[in-house]
């Protein structure tokens, strides 16, 4: 066999497991309890847009503003958590960040709200929010734009905009502010750090 | 009077070719199961390469690579249309490479820093890693996958050939 021939062979099999590969790919993905959904945009409103804000804050401030949400600092959120309100959850804290991330550590009290996974979640979210007199998420903080994603989530399902706080700083900050974060499912009572 | 030996091929160089080909399946499914066991922050990691912005497209490519990479890593473990998987990975393999390479360099012009002191996760499958080393390891591996297609690693194979054809 000629060396275009054998060429020609090796391409066709290389064909042949792509087509095969791709099939198994998709079945795999289709099964996998993690696996994506190949219909849904999770990248809403086209994620980072260029604008004139300053900075990065503007910038995530002035994306939340187009919704009529509210970019929450530190110290607002400090003070919410301290709220007696909170206790009585008329204020609510979700953390959009995904299960293992929130069971290695919240902020107490917070609701775990996966944004990639919603439908296991958005039952109880819902009915927490529309409760809610002010409604704080957040994810890791830094890059993250989970807490934005999942802020205009929840707008989509009527949870009006003006009761949303995204909390930019997310959990890094909060932890890098000293404050306490429970460990395990939603009040388990284990905290690292001061407990509230 | 003596009759000469017959000449023996070394074995050598077939085992290392068997060696180096479950060395490639096996970093492929070693990266590719760290993929798809965490399809959500493989997804965001394409996401930041700014391939492709139609959701469908984006989606489609962090949920069928790291199975896909799997499946061609089973194969060479098993030795099964062993050039084909292997073309599959070196066309992954290249592309993939020149683009990290580009988003290393704006990665260190951005930051003013040597490029080989970049470090960044690049959805491999291995975490943060220094750019040098993942140059490196990718032209390593697409030698590998280079020989393989060129027909060596045939011992202790299912299949070498997946289609029926005269080797």
């Amino acid at each position: 066999m000629d060396g275009s021939t054998q060429a020609r062979k090796v391409l066709l099999e290389g064909l042949f497991v792509a087509v095969i590969g791709a099939v198994v790919a998709l079945a795999a993905n289709r099964f996998s309890p993690r696996g994506l959904n190949l219909t849904r945009n999770y990248f809403p409103a086209g994620g980072v847009t260029a604008t004139n804000a300053s900075s990065p804050a503007n910038l995530l401030a002035a994306r939340l503003q187009e919704r009529g949400i509210h970019l929450a600092n530190s110290n607002q959120v400090s003070q919410f958590f301290t709220d007696p309100r909170y206790g009585q959850e008329l204020i609510v804290f979700i953390d959009a960040r995904d299960e293992q991330h929130y069971l290695d550590g919240h902020i107490p009290g917070a609701c775990l709200f996966d944004y990639y996974h919603p439908e296991k979640y958005i039952a109880t979210v819902l009915q927490l929010c529309q409760t809610a007199e002010q409604i704080v998420v957040y994810c890791n903080g830094g890059d993250c734009e989970d807490s934005v994603f999942a802020a205009n989530m929840l707008r989509d399902a009527a949870i009006p905009g003006e009761k949303l706080f995204v909390y930019g700083g997310g959990i890094a900050e909060w932890t890098t502010n000293g404050h306490p974060v429970e460990v395990g499912p939603r009040h388990s009572g284990q905290f690292k750090g001061a407990p509230k | 009077m003596m009759t000469p030996e017959p000449s023996r091929k070394s074995p050598v160089p077939d085992i290392v070719a068997v060696l180096a080909r479950w060395l490639l399946g096996a970093v492929f499914i070693y990266m590719g199961l760290n993929k798809a066991l965490h399809p959500v922050e493989f997804l965001k990691l394409v996401r930041q390469y700014d391939l492709v912005t139609n959701p469908f497209l984006l989606n489609s490519i962090a949920a069928i690579l790291p199975w896909f990479e799997v499946f061609c890593g089973l194969l060479l473990l098993a030795g099964v249309a062993v050039r084909g998987s292997a073309l599959m990975l070196a066309a992954m393999l290249i592309p993939f490479t020149l683009i990290v390479l580009r988003r290393a360099l704006v990665i260190a012009a951005a930051q003013a820093i040597p490029f080989c002191a970049v470090k960044f996760d690049c959805g491999c499958g291995s975490g943060e890693v220094l750019i040098c080393h993942k140059l490196v390891e990718n032209c390593l591996l697409i030698f590998i996958s280079a020989w393989l297609m060129a027909g060596r690693g045939r011992q202790l194979c299912l299949r070498f050939n997946l289609l029926n054809y005269e080797q």
